[in-house]
């Protein structure tokens, strides 16, 4: 076996990197599953190997552990948007009842480095201070000692005026092909759309949470996240520790959708009170402190301009971003969509990042892609009017061949398929008949939308797959799996290349012991990672047990093949139980390794979709119902339908909440979000949800990955909001300048 | 923070006379509004068992409705067959499982959702501080009538009730007096906060219907198709030639409306005037549904 360095590029949510990998060439000369592959597991519809549990409620999430002498954390935060601590009583709260450790803003946090409680106070639920007490009730009750005075100062939570004052917190930035404005001037055709839209809050049902216990031979972390690797790395950081002294578990992960990327504070401040109480420390948020801090989509306001050829050719596109960061800044792929949805020669795409006083936005569900998605292709329906051209047709017409930001040519690109299954699926020929039925006095109209995003994935991505002699497999992997789907797709993919019955494999994720390298549960790039890795793995396993079988039978391997569980030679003389051979081993397992090799460099590889929604408006009251969504994506082949379909589902109606309800609404006077509770926040219920129709286009992406398999968390979740939005225009002849579609907005839209 | 399981009606009206007393049903909103600080009873006296939770007719063809009837007992009552406007606003009503552990004194005598007297940063007018912070915040929720509160009614059941001419009946240890429905409620001033008309140590006891109205219905907006406050809602009842009208979301209090002229005295402002459209919207389709 040997190893060679490889250097190639890796794709996170818009931004491509280069990476440094170590190939090992035991992973390599594997082949793959071809397009028309016979494939028996992989394709079919398999259960969610965490589904009994969570349904049973046996599932144990980050917030239901305890443990022997568990300290339960509360947190003093900023009750102003600006300001300052004026008094703070740190030695009243140490001698309250029940307490056993406290940090305050003076006190270094592990190596001192990171920042986690604060005295310039720059919005409400700013951590000031935080401690640790025997009970629950204990720690709550002893914040009231901390008899915290605050200076109230300056702060800003209007988008508009801080933009005017210049107010960044990072640079603004330009990003432009060509010249927009000359070509937008000498354009047959221009439209032009301005919107707001909402900050949407992620909302995971379990909010952020950590329980750590640091003890003298290391400190194991529990905890509620999305990147177990990602947050060992940042907490070694910020301890000043080495990152094998740590160990983050994270087997049961009730949601995420962005928020829960990175470390976060939350393990932070519990592995510095477990390492001043000398006891293990829980730290979770209440649903109020979740609203408030867990993170959110930020707030924009969006100016599409676009210009056209008569034939329908865009011949300028600028769109430009207005964006409230909070106080922090971060990058977020706001440009992708006007860079490269469409064939376009002239592109200007400017982000302008204003510091507001709230939290720092943090990553949601194809972050910035699904805002601008919203804008832009509400833009695009504009001009199909404009043009008096069918809007799918337009969107056709407009179809780039190539990535428009690289000129490299895509892997795989299958959108045009998506625009004509969806339009079949949907009944869009029909939609001026649809629209012309007013009978009832209800407005229905119906609108598309593409979607672009990455989702490749890459290495590093590690799995091992062990086969024992009660024939028994476990395939341990270094991912978590926050209701994705993923362990259960990892359990199919092995499945396939094992040969051996389902219910016989074991998954193993969620811990970062096993020292298993694997990806983020971001960027749509789980699938793509670990899946090959998989794969590579329980070949090798496989190739062990045919070679045993080889032995026993005297046959050779090549001759030999396990399929269902039997253990057959080509010519069917020999048909027996997989486990014949295994039945020797004893205690000894078969067991190898795979790893994800790296991606290609001459093509990029992305995912894509049409959705269409078709929605009924009453004019009287303002609600808009959405009937039925069709969701048609190209993300090369679906491991499971199942939880690939449940995925696309949540994609829907987490962005028909963006459309129809969810929106963060901030009070001017004291900076305060108004609706930090699930009964304000109006996320969509049951009754909400509309006749939801799927389908997969597109053929595996062997250019991405052996198994062909790409990213779909963040795919689902783009175009809905501006499908529903296009509908709504469609219905009742008029475009809300700013979303969600209240009663409200949609009655003063109308008037 | 006690807690006293009354045994009979009379044991409970004694309990309640006690400083600090508060009564418990369901518990769907006490329990909110102590998580959030608006409401610190020293004594919890559970109403659950005393013999309230019966739906009996009266000699004159009405009901008598027990304070803890379940509002999904309501939605689905045979008895309340011919009362479609109060069937379907219990059914309306918040989600299954809070309809199962709501009733109907609790519907009628829950406080207002206005997010600054809920939320834990303000200490509002309402809650007894010195600033209306929705008259000079986000207030696209609330009413349409200017005062001191500009809180919207948030009960389903209030005007679906006072549609159907029902009274509720008030008893305390010093005897019983019965109220109309929206007599039930007054608007806050700056000596008295409370939006409600009963009397320290009062009890809600019963709901009494008379007898049914020809035709009554129920039409709410809310924010969402399920599980969500009225933004605003209208029942209508035809009694005779007379068609009776009452609306919630649109002032302090549960109001009746004039049906010719249902916008009168509900003014609005920038932020709340769409709320008139769709009232108008809801009395006109009422109305047409009685009609």
């Amino acid at each position: 076996v040997t190893t060679r360095i490889v250097r190639t590029v890796r794709e996170f949510e818009g931004t491509s990197v280069d990476v440094v990998v170590l190939v090992d060439d035991s992973d390599e000369g594997l082949g793959e599953w071809p397009v028309d592959a016979a494939l028996s597991v992989v394709g079919r519809s398999q259960s969610r190997v965490d589904g009994p549990v969570k349904v049973s409620g046996r599932a144990r999430y980050t917030v239901d552990l305890a443990l022997p002498g568990m300290l339960h954390a509360a947190a003093l935060r900023s009750p102003v948007a600006g300001g300052k601590v004026a008094h703070l009583d740190l030695e009243g709260a140490r001698t309250a009842p029940g307490v056993r450790a406290v940090l305050g803003p003076d006190d270094a946090i592990g190596s001192g480095s990171v920042r986690a409680l604060f005295t310039e106070l720059e919005y409400v639920g700013q951590p000031i201070a935080v401690l640790a007490a025997d009970t629950p009730a204990q720690a709550d009750s002893a914040l009231a000692a901390f008899a915290l005075r605050v200076e109230p100062g300056w702060f800003s939570v209007d988008l508009m005026r801080s933009l005017y004052d210049q107010r960044f917190v990072s640079e603004p930035i330009e990003e432009a092909r060509g010249d927009s404005e000359a070509a937008l001037a000498r354009s047959d055709v221009t439209v032009a759309l301005e919107l707001e839209t909402p900050a949407q809050l992620q909302t995971a049902f379990e909010p952020h949470a950590a329980l750590a216990d640091w003890r003298p031979d290391g400190l194991t972390v529990y905890l509620s996240t999305q990147s177990m690797f990602w947050a060992r790395a940042e907490l070694a950081r910020a301890l000043g520790i080495a990152q094998d002294e740590i160990r983050v578990v994270s087997e049961y992960v009730g949601g995420g959708f962005g928020g829960k990327l990175g470390a976060g504070w939350e393990p932070l401040v519990a592995a510095e009170l477990s390492r001043r109480a000398g006891r293990p420390v829980r730290v979770a948020n209440n649903r109020h402190d979740e609203q408030l801090t867990g993170g959110h989509r930020a707030w924009q306001r969006q100016t599409v301009r676009l210009g056209a050829s008569r034939e329908g050719r865009l011949t300028a596109i600028e769109h430009d971003t207005v964006a409230a960061m909070g106080v922090t800044p971060r990058p977020v792929p706001f440009r992708m969509v006007p860079m490269t949805l469409y064939r376009c020669d002239a592109v200007t795409a400017r982000t302008f990042p204003v510091k507001l006083n709230l939290r720092g936005v943090n990553a949601f569900r194809a972050p910035g892609a699904v805002e601008a998605t919203t804008a832009f292709e509400q833009a695009m329906d504009e001009l199909a009017a404009a043009l008096e051209i069918d809007p799918l047709q337009l969107r056709r017409i407009n179809h780039a061949d190539t990535d428009q930001r690289t000129g490299k040519p895509y892997s795989r690109k299958a959108l045009l398929a998506c625009y004509d299954r969806a339009a079949e699926l949907a009944g869009w020929a029909d939609r001026e008949a649809l629209r012309a039925d007013r009978a009832d006095g209800l407005l229905r109209g119906m609108g598309c939308a593409s979607q672009i995003w990455g989702g490749g994935g890459g290495p590093p991505a590690q799995a091992t797959v062990r086969l024992g002699g009660d024939g028994a497999a476990t395939v341990v992997t270094g991912v978590q799996d926050p209701g994705t789907g993923t362990l259960t797709a990892v359990r199919t993919v092995a499945a396939e290349e094992l040969g051996i019955p389902i219910e016989r494999i074991r998954v193993r994720g969620g811990d970062t012991v096993p020292n298993l390298i694997g990806p983020a549960a971001g960027g749509s790039q789980t699938t793509g990672s670990i899946m090959p890795a998989v794969r590579q793995a329980a070949i090798k396993v496989r190739t062990k047990l045919l070679d045993l079988a080889a032995e026993r039978f005297e046959l050779a391997p090549a001759d030999l093949e396990v399929r269902d569980g039997r253990l057959r030679s080509r010519d069917r003389v020999l048909d027996e139980p997989y486990t014949v051979v295994l039945a020797e081993l004893g205690d000894s397992t078969l067991e190898a390794a795979g790893a994800r090799l790296p991606n290609i460099t001459d093509a990029s590889i992305n995912t894509f979709g049409c959705q269409i929604a078709q929605v009924v408006v009453d004019p009287g009251l303002g609600t808009v119902v959405v009937e039925r969504i069709v969701a048609v994506h190209d993300v090369g082949r679906i491991i499971n339908p199942l939880t690939a379909t449940s995925q696309v589902e949540g994609g829907i109606l987490q962005s028909l909440g963006f459309a129809l309800c969810e929106e963060r609404v901030l009070d001017p006077t004291l900076g305060a979000p108004t609706n930090s509770t699930l009964d304000d926040y109006k996320l969509p219920t049951i009754a909400d949800v509309p006749e939801i129709v799927i389908d997969f286009v597109g053929a595996p992406d062997l250019s991405a990955n052996a198994t062909g398999a790409k990213g779909l968390g963040e795919p689902p979740a783009i175009p809905t909001c501006a499908a529903i939005a296009n509908a709504f225009a469609h219905a009742t002849g008029r475009r809300c300048t700013a979303l969600p579609l209240t009663p409200k907005r949609v009655l003063e839209c109308l008037a | 923070m006690e807690y006293a399981r009354a045994g009979s009606l009379d044991e409970a009206l004694l309990l309640l006379e006690r400083a600090g007393a508060s009564a418990l049903a369901g518990g769907t909103d006490l329990a909110g509004q102590i998580d959030r600080g608006l409401a610190a009873p020293e004594l919890i006296v559970d109403i659950s068992t005393v013999g309230l939770e019966e739906i009996t007719p009266t000699d004159d063809g009405g009901l008598m409705i027990g304070a803890t009837v379940t509002l999904a007992r309501l939605a689905s009552a045979t008895e309340l067959a011919s009362y479609a406007a109060i069937a379907t606003a219990a059914g309306l009503t918040a989600s299954p499982l809070l309809r199962n552990q709501g009733t109907i004194g609790g519907n009628l005598c829950q406080r207002t959702r206005c997010w600054y007297y809920r939320g834990l940063e303000w200490n509002c007018w309402l809650a007894g501080g010195d600033t209306c912070y929705a008259q000079i915040g986000e207030h696209s929720k609330h009413n349409l009538q200017p005062g001191d509160c500009i809180s919207a009614h948030p009960s389903d059941m209030a005007p679906a009730l006072a549609a159907c001419a029902a009274t509720v009946i008030a008893r305390s240890t010093a005897g019983e007096r019965e109220l109309a429905v929206l007599d039930l409620y007054r608007r806050p001033s700056q000596d008295n906060r409370s939006l409600l008309a009963l009397r320290p140590g009062e009890l809600l006891t019963h709901v009494r219907l008379p007898a049914p109205p020809e035709a009554s219905t129920y039409r709410r907006l809310g924010e969402r198709r399920a599980f969500s406050f009225p933004l605003v809602s209208v029942a209508a009842a035809r009694h005779g030639d007379r068609i009776t009208v009452a609306a919630t979301g649109v002032a302090n209090v549960p109001v009746a409306l004039d049906p010719t002229d249902p916008l009168r005295d509900l003014p609005g402002n920038p932020q709340t005037g769409w709320k008139r459209r769709a009232l108008h919207t809801l009395v006109q389709r009422a109305t047409d549904d009685v009609g």
